[in-house]
C-alpha cells in the first residue's frame, strides 16, 4: 500500500533509526578524543567549630570549614560531545570502624562548567577574577555589564585557578563530632555530561587514549574543636556566582 | 473503518489481534527484562523537574544501574521519598556507612541553593541506599522522554494513541 500513512509512517521511521544511529555513533566517538587531565590541589586551612551550619539546622553540630588552593588544567575533557563538567571536591576521612567500613566522603565544593556550545544558564559556575584587576573592573562596571565566565580571562573551559578559595559547604559528620580526625583526604573529581550518551566520572588510571588524572589530591588533618575565637567572617561559604532557581523537588 | 473490519476474514482478523497482542507482550518482555538485567523497578526514567539544570532538563530519558550498590559521592541517584511515590533525580553530595553498615546518603539538586533534608520524610535525615534508591544515572539522551510528560499531562492523547495503534496494526494488510 502507498497511502499517504504508510509514507508518513515510513519518513518517520527511517528517521528516528538515522537519529539513533548518529547519536550512538557520537556517543562511542568520544573514546577517540585524547584526554591529558592536570590539576594541583592543596589544603589552605581547616577549622572545625561547634554550631548551626545552615539556616535550617535543628541542633548544633560540629562541622568543618575547609579552604583550598586549586589550579587545574582539564580543557582535554571537553570534546565535541561535552555539554558541561560537574566539578567537584570531597574531604574523605576514615569511618569508625576503618577494616569493614568505607570512609565517609562529603562534597564541600563544585561548579557546573558549561563547554562554550551549552546555552547560557544562570546555574553555571562563575570564576572569580584575580584580586589585582578588582579595580580595574569597577570602573569597567559602569558601561555594559559583563557576563562572567566559567574560566579565568582569556583562558578556555577547564581552566581553574582558585587562590585560598572558601567552601561552597561547611560539613558535618553523621555522629555529629568531626574534630580531631586524622587520614583525611581532599579531593578532586569530575562528572562529564554529554549532549547525548554515558556520563563519565573521574578516572586516575589510563583507558585506551584517556589519560589518568595528575595531581589532585591533597592529606590533611582534622583539628580540635575551636571556640568562640574563630571570627564568624572566617567561617563563611561562598557560592560561584550561581543563582539557583530550581524548586525544592 | 468498521467497514473494513468487518470485510476481513474470521481468520485473517484472528491473526491480525494476535499480532498486536505480541507486540504488546515483546515490549513488556524488553522492559522487563532489562530491569532484571539492571536490577532496577524502573531501569529508564523520564526528567519531571528542573532541579538538576542544566545537566538534566523536564523531558530528558536517563538509563538507570543499581548494581553498584556502593554509591559514590557525586553520582546521579533517582529515590522515593518515604511516603510518596515520585521519583527525585539529584547527586549524591554526603556518604556515611557501607561495607558492613548501611550506606546513608545525603543528595542535593545541582539547580537547588540547600541540600534535600527538608524533602526527606519527617523523621529522615539521610537517605537509605538499599532502601530508597532505585538507581544511578549513567546515560543520558536529551528531549526524547517529553513524549511520556504530554501523555501524562493531557491523559486523553493516551487514549488516542492506543486507538490508533490498535486500528493501524489491525487494519494494516499485507
Amino acid at each position: 500500500m502507498h497511502n499517504t500513512l504508510t509514507r508518513v509512517q515510513n519518513v518517520f521511521g527511517f528517521f528516528t533509526s538515522v537519529a539513533f544511529a548518529a547519536a550512538a555513533a557520537i556517543a562511542i566517538s568520544v573514546l577517540l578524543s585524547p584526554q591529558a587531565p592536570t590539576a594541583s590541589l592543596e589544603l589552605r586551612s581547616v577549622q572545625v567549630v561547634k554550631g548551626r551550619p545552615h539556616y535550617y539546622s535543628t541542633k548544633r553540630e560540629e562541622y568543618a570549614h575547609i579552604k583550598f588552593d586549586l589550579d587545574a588544567d582539564l580543557t582535554t575533557l571537553f570534546n565535541w560531545n561535552t555539554k558541561q563538567i560537574f566539578l567537584y571536591i570531597t574531604a574523605s576521612y576514615p569511618s569508625s570502624d576503618p577494616s569493614t567500613i568505607p570512609p565517609s566522603e562529603a562534597v564541600i565544593w563544585d561548579a557546573i562548567i558549561p563547554s562554550n556550545y551549552a546555552p547560557w544558564h544562570q546555574n553555571t559556575y562563575i570564576h572569580p577574577t584575580p584580586k589585582a584587576t578588582t579595580k580595574v573592573k569597577k570602573t569597567a562596571k559602569k558601561g555594559k555589564k559583563e557576563i562572567g565566565k566559567a574560566y579565568p580571562a582569556g583562558a578556555q573551559p577547564g581552566i581553574i585557578k582558585l587562590d585560598g578559595q572558601k567552601p561552597k559547604y561547611q560539613i558535618t559528620d553523621v555522629s555529629s563530632k568531626i574534630a580531631d580526625r586524622s587520614n583525611a583526604t581532599l579531593t578532586l573529581h569530575w562528572n562529564i555530561q554529554p549532549w547525548v550518551g554515558a556520563l563519565v566520572w573521574t578516572n586516575t588510571k589510563t583507558v585506551g587514549r584517556w589519560q589518568g588524572l595528575q595531581g589532585g589530591e591533597a592529606k590533611f588533618n582534622f583539628p580540635p574543636l575551636k571556640g568562640t575565637e574563630v571570627k564568624k567572617d572566617e567561617l563563611k561559604t561562598e557560592t560561584g556566582g550561581e543563582r539557583n532557581r530550581g524548586s525544592p523537588a | 473503518m468498521f467497514g473494513s473490519l468487518a470485510a476481513l476474514q474470521p481468520r485473517q482478523l484472528a491473526a491480525q489481534i494476535l499480532n498486536f497482542a505480541l507486540v504488546l507482550s515483546t515490549a513488556f518482555m524488553l522492559w522487563k527484562g532489562l530491569s532484571v538485567f539492571t536490577n532496577s523497578s524502573s531501569p529508564i526514567v523520564v526528567v519531571l523537574s528542573g532541579s538538576m539544570e542544566p545537566a538534566f532538563q523536564r523531558g530528558d530519558l536517563l538509563f538507570l544501574w543499581n548494581r553498584g550498590i556502593e554509591t559514590q559521592v557525586g553520582e546521579v541517584v533517582v529515590y522515593n521519598v518515604r511516603g510518596k511515590d515520585i521519583p527525585i533525580v539529584h547527586r549524591v553530595i554526603r556518604r556515611f556507612g557501607g561495607g558492613s553498615a548501611p550506606l546513608s546518603l545525603l543528595t542535593k539538586g545541582d539547580n537547588n541553593a540547600a541540600d534535600d533534608t527538608e524533602l526527606y520524610a519527617h523523621d529522615q535525615s539521610y537517605l537509605d541506599r538499599s532502601k530508597d534508591v532505585v538507581g544511578s544515572v549513567v546515560g543520558f539522551v536529551p528531549f526524547v522522554g517529553y513524549v511520556t510528560i504530554l501523555l501524562s499531562e493531557y491523559p486523553w492523547l493516551k487514549t488516542a494513541m492506543l486507538i490508533f495503534m490498535a486500528a493501524s496494526v489491525v487494519l494494516q494488510r499485507e
